[in-house]
């Protein structure tokens, strides 16, 4: 059975804005006075990598963000992707996301912040360097049994 | 915190984010030299090609390209060693998928994919190219097993 297959700049494109919001997030969660906003702000973007962790980046926002305003601009892409790797990537930013979340409520000091750049720096890597989540971690965590 | 103070951090993680970039982009697709000299079973690693069990190693050069599930880049560098391999007869490009093949991953310590290791016409393991391979390190290895 044929994979389903995305264009490969959809992701990184989304990475771009994920990394930009986070680096929002950080500057916005280390003042007592904007810690809220950071807080609204990271909530915001754990739902929307719970989009695209359960029904893949093609139904995430941003991909249609990508179809409609960037992509018909840049033409044809030179080869598509297997669309499992980005959405592997979206379950880890919910993971890593979730952890502030849970720090935050659970009142541990600038929590919020440390998981808010643990996340930008892979989707900042993601969207400048192609890096992928899921080729360097996915053996490892099932290795090391944290996956199945 | 101040405003200054805080555009200092978070300047600082994106120095620290671009830095981690640059350093992993180096070491990506570079072959490091093994010298186990682990032989590589055919028969355990139950590889097929265009449907039929591998059984022999290519003449000169044996490119053991190992991938998984979650792997975007797997698809580009299967596509690399494929065009290696249509150009020289002697070259064989092997793909195994060891997303539910943990004994291969542990056997051959394999972290990320796709890993590829480099195996002479006996099948001994000469050296392992971690991520995506560059061009050069293509060339180096196809240089040094010349004959």
């Amino acid at each position: 059975m044929a994979k389903p297959q995305i264009d490969p700049r959809g992701p990184r494109f989304g990475a771009a804005i994920t990394a930009t919001a986070l680096a929002v997030t950080i500057y916005l969660g280390l003042d007592a006075s904007t810690e809220a906003a950071a807080f609204a702000l990271l909530l915001v973007l754990t739902g929307l990598f719970a989009i695209g962790a359960i029904f893949g980046t093609s139904k995430h926002p941003y991909a249609w963000l990508f179809k409609t305003l960037v992509r018909p601009r840049l033409g044809a892409p030179t080869e598509l992707e297997d669309a499992a790797p980005p959405q592997f990537a979206q379950a880890v930013g919910l993971f890593v996301a979730g952890v502030g979340v849970v720090l935050h409520l659970a009142g541990v000091e600038y929590g919020l912040v440390a998981a808010a750049a643990a996340a930008f720096v892979a989707s900042f890597l993601n969207s400048v360097f192609n890096y992928c989540l899921g080729c360097q971690m996915y053996l490892g965590l099932k290795r090391l049994k944290v996956i199945r | 915190m101040d405003q200054t103070s805080r555009l200092l951090l978070v300047l600082g993680v994106i120095t620290l984010a671009s830095i981690l970039g640059l350093i992993w982009r180096t070491m990506q697709g570079r072959a490091k030299l093994l010298k186990s000299g682990l032989q590589v079973d055919l028969k355990e690693l139950g590889a097929t090609k265009d449907g039929l069990p591998v059984t022999e190693f290519g003449e000169r050069i044996t490119f053991l390209q190992f991938s998984s599930e979650f792997c975007a880049t797997c698809k580009s560098t299967a596509r690399v060693f494929g065009e290696l391999e249509n150009h020289s007869s002697d070259v064989l490009h092997i793909e195994v998928d060891i997303t539910n093949r943990l004994d291969l991953a542990n056997k051959y310590n394999i972290l990320q994919t796709p890993t590829t290791l480099v195996l002479d016409r006996r099948g001994v393991v000469q050296s392992r190219i971690g991520g995506a391979p560059k061009q050069n390190t293509l060339e180096e290895q196809l240089g040094t097993f010349v004959i």
